[in-house]
């Protein structure tokens, strides 16, 4: 026999309406976690690995150790480039540079390039590597009877120091993190005091009853909104096109004839990401701005205290940490765009660091968009190593934006 | 009063946007006393003691009619500074809101922007003379360079105080200034007001009528009409107003039997 | 804190110091206004009871306004009830005075029946307790205020003689009973006045410890209530 609840009749049904709910809102974050998880899977599972490996001449035969090849005796390295090199070649490395007078380091990465020349023939992602070790020896000894079966780690210090390279096993992202960090710095320097001005404009001078001020507030929230892509073509018709002769740094007589970049520059890049995330910039910055108690703004007004001076002195040291927390997270927005850089002309292929605005440059989306787009297997695993380091890049700006707030708020209750 | 008052309402209005908030108040504050203005919720308090010293003006589309008289000039005539204005009638809020930085910096900063131009040990002086008036030097002459926010809240208050006496004012507008207080802090703040009366002309709006009781010398009784418009109803001696009130809307007001 | 509570307080303890020093003067000078049958300095008297009264009404609305202004609690509001209290008693003990400077000038020319010695010793006893009792009320002092009320002993002691002596005067000789009777009257508010002393006394009992009780049962209350004043 069942007892009538005495106050609420109605309390077994709504407390099941409620568990209900509650399932849906765990399902829904679970999703989110179940994809995200599977995201990072993708990634790790391609960035390290058992790979087929080729050489030309076996380490072993020649008593080498792979993992400790620069510390291997000076004249030992001397002696295999002495026998194993062809005269030719020899003499023209002479030429550049006498072997002897080279690093033990560089020497290293002569034998390992001329000599022992290795090649990657297959690779596979982590998990399998794991579970069927031995399947895949078999399989590559059948496949590739020279060929040596060895873990990869494809996210290694090398990977981050090389620049590009179409050797799968010397290509690296130092040319891209260099070129992403330059874009940041300049989106940063760009974005950051207009956005912030523009914020203070509004926030703090504007009138919000004049329609022109509303109309610029509408105006931005919808910029944020805006297609990536439609960015570029404008950094394209502005600053590739329009503004050339600044862009490309011939006004300033920065670059040489010839090795100009007519445009695509990191400049140039720099300053259509800076406009992409304007907007982000500025409602952040305004949000930052809000969020100062009108109380602070009155206290400095009731002390006769000018506008300037009650902006200057108060309500922007206070909207400080929030400014910074928002504009690093809509720099980590910067860093991870790709298609108005395409549009803007990023190089999908260079060897050398850009070194002023003015080079030419390519960004680390831009590197694993290019490499997913390569045929042989061995690119995906750069591709995910280096979506890997962009992640980590990431999350070091937001672990900033964290720690910034974290001190911001513990400044106020000390 | 035969002495000239501090400051003196003429035909005062207030609009926000259409909305008539306040309704000619004439009404004239004498020197160096506490007038407390009461009423109900409403009633346009906070926006008469606003208009004192042109905080209003941050408001945007608040409209003032009616003269505002300090020192023989209409404080709203266009050549005088608003900026000018405040300095001169300073103003402690409802929420104790010391800047977030050193007890020190929020007693020294209004100073400062005032074009203080002496030597660091004058201004430490100023500072000192400033908490001790506010009776807080006591409390916190040990750590001055800490940040004011880790004061109590009616250490706050007195700093606020102490922050608004800094720059010498003539008056010190008071908007509710212990209603986020501990009975306790009240009190304190309500002794320092009649400490300061001494050389400061005080208004002060309260919600607590008691309080306007204890502390005032005199006392505004402001009240609503059908279209909320607020307007004065009786203004007299504080001793007056609570044991023999003359208008029968104070005498419901005062015992409790409306608003 | 609550300093302005504080010399509200102190004011009108002040005040009830002064309006009792005012009564006792009032007392002593009638008294010997009637001994040296001075009927100039009686009407002056008289007369004079209207500053008391107003001195009164002072102090009544001065209370009033601090209870309605400082809303005091506890101790202060019994203190400032109690001061509402003893404002009245000591306008009454002016109203004996009056009362004695009135009976001067209703003899008068007659001599009286006989040299008046233990009615200026009422007064002095009386008085003096009311001094006392005064400055025990505005110190706190429950010690003095609980042994003052053992007086009265004395003052009823010496109206009784009073009394018996007046009556012996009146069976003696009948053409002394109109001027006897008023000079029983006399002693009578003396009396009176006494045991109003040792209402004060209660009040400071009550200020200081809350408590509100009759001091003595053995007061001569009971037995001779009669209005003081009455002309």
């Amino acid at each position: 026999m069942s007892v009538r609840p005495r106050f609420d009749p109605n309390r077994a049904a709504r407390h099941r309406r409620a568990r209900i709910g509650m399932v849906v809102f765990q399902l829904a974050t679970l999703v989110g976690i179940v994809v995200l998880m599977a995201l990072l899977y993708n990634i790790i599972n391609n960035a390290f690995g058992l790979a087929a490996i080729e050489y030309r001449i076996y380490p072993a035969t020649l008593g080498l150790d792979l993992e400790t090849l620069p510390q291997t005796p000076r004249e030992r390295l001397l002696e295999i480039l002495e026998t194993h090199l062809s005269p030719g070649l020899r003499r023209s490395l002479e030429r550049t540079r006498p072997l002897t007078q080279r690093s033990n380091e560089e020497l290293a990465a002569l034998v390992l390039e001329r000599v022992l020349q290795p090649k990657v023939l297959d690779t596979w992602p982590l998990v399998p590597s794991l579970l069927h070790t031995q399947d895949i020896v078999a399989e590559v000894h059948a496949r590739f009877p020279q060929a040596e079966v060895r873990w990869v780690r494809w996210l290694n210090t090398r990977f981050l120091t090389r620049p590009q390279s179409s050797d799968p096993l010397r290509a690296g992202v130092r040319t891209a993190i260099l070129g992403s960090l330059w874009l940041v710095a300049i989106t940063a320097a760009t974005a950051l005091p207009l956005g912030v001005a523009a914020a203070i404009y509004l926030e703090e001078y504007a009138r919000k009853d004049r329609w022109y001020n509303r109309l610029i507030q509408v105006n931005i929230n919808n910029l944020a909104g805006v297609p990536s892509i439609i960015y570029g073509i404008l950094g394209l018709a502005i600053f590739v096109r329009a503004l050339e002769p600044l862009t490309s740094g011939a006004v300033f007589g920065a670059v040489a004839e010839g090795v100009t970049a007519n445009g695509r520059t990191v400049l140039s890049g720099g300053l259509t990401l800076g406009l992409l995330v304007l907007p982000i910039v500025i409602i952040n910055a305004q949000e930052a701005l809000r969020a100062v108690p009108n109380s602070l703004r009155e206290a400095a007004y009731a002390l006769g205290a000018t506008k300037w001076q009650v902006v200057w002195h108060h309500v922007l040291p206070e909207a400080l940490p929030g400014i910074m927390t928002g504009t690093i997270l809509a720099l980590s927005r910067a860093l991870g765009e790709t298609a108005p850089l395409v549009v803007v002309g990023a190089s999908t292929f260079i060897t050398f660091d850009p070194v002023h605005p003015f080079s030419k440059f390519t960004a680390l989306p831009i590197q694993i968009y290019q490499w997913t787009a390569r045929p042989q297997p061995v690119f995906r695993n750069l591709a995910a190593a280096a979506s890997l380091t962009l992640l980590l890049l990431l999350f070091l700006s937001n672990g900033i934006a964290v720690y910034i707030r974290h001190r911001a708020r513990q400044r106020r209750l000390v | 009063m035969t002495e000239t008052p501090a400051v003196e309402l003429r035909n005062l209005n207030v609009y926000y946007g259409s909305f008539h908030a306040v309704r000619d108040v004439t009404l004239a504050f004498p020197k160096n006393k506490v007038t407390a203005i009461i009423g109900p919720s409403g009633c346009g308090k906070s926006t008469v003691l606003r208009a004192i010293n042109r905080m209003n003006d941050l408001i945007p589309n608040a409209r003032i009619e009616g003269e505002v008289i300090f020192e023989g000039k209409n404080i709203y005539d266009p050549d005088v500074d608003p900026v000018e204005v405040r300095r001169r009638i300073g103003m402690v809020f409802q929420k104790p809101n010391p800047f977030p930085k050193s007890i020190y910096e929020n007693v020294a900063w209004g100073v400062r922007i005032n074009g203080f131009r002496g030597t660091k040990r004058e201004l430490d002086d100023i500072v000192e003379e400033a908490l001790r008036a506010a009776a807080l030097w006591d409390e916190v002459k040990d750590k001055l360079h800490q940040n004011a926010l880790a004061l109590s809240g009616g250490q706050q208050q007195r700093l606020c105080i102490a922050r608004a006496i800094a720059v010498k004012p003539e008056i010190i507008l008071m908007d509710e200034p212990a209603s986020a207080l501990d009975p306790i802090a009240t009190l304190r703040i309500e002794d320092l007001m009649r400490d300061l009366v001494q050389n400061y002309t005080i208004i002060v709006v309260t919600h607590n009528m008691q309080q306007a009781a204890r502390v005032s010398d005199y006392t505004a009784f402001f009240s609503t009409d059908e279209s909320r418009t607020g307007f004065l109803v009786e203004f007299g001696p504080t001793a007056q107003i609570f044991t023999n009130p003359k208008d029968p809307r104070t005498e419901a007001y005062i015992t409790g039997r409306f608003g | 804190m609550r300093k302005a509570l504080e010399e509200k307080i102190q004011h009108l303890k002040n005040e009830i110091l002064l309006l009792g020093s005012m009564v006792e003067q009032a007392m002593r000078d009638a008294v010997d206004a009637l001994k040296r049958r001075d009927v100039d300095a009686a009407r002056r008297i008289y007369a004079a009871d209207r500053d008391i009264n107003n001195k009164r009404y002072a102090i009544e609305q001065e209370t009033l306004i601090t209870i309605a202004t400082q809303q005091p609690m506890a101790q202060d509001l019994r203190v400032l009830a109690s001061i509402l209290e003893i404002a009245g008693e000591l306008e009454r003990m002016g109203d004996y005075a009056k009362g004695i400077a009135k009976i001067n000038i209703m003899l008068g020319d007659q001599p009286l029946i006989k040299p008046l010695i233990d009615i200026p010793r009422m007064m002095e006893l009386a008085t003096s307790m009311l001094r006392r009792a005064l400055t025990a009320f505005v110190e706190g002092d429950v010690e003095t205020a609980l042994a003052i009320p053992a007086e009265d002993d004395e003052v009823d002691a010496l109206y009784n003689q009073v009394y018996r002596e007046l009556v012996t005067y009146m069976i003696q000789d009948p053409r002394t009973i109109d001027q006897a009777n008023y000079l029983m009257w006399a002693a009578h508010n003396l009396e009176r006045m006494a045991d109003r002393v040792t209402n004060i006394c209660e009040r400071t009992l009550f200020v200081v410890t809350g408590e509100l009780r009759e001091f003595d049962d053995t007061d001569a209350e009971a037995t001779s209530d009669r209005p003081a004043s009455q002309a």
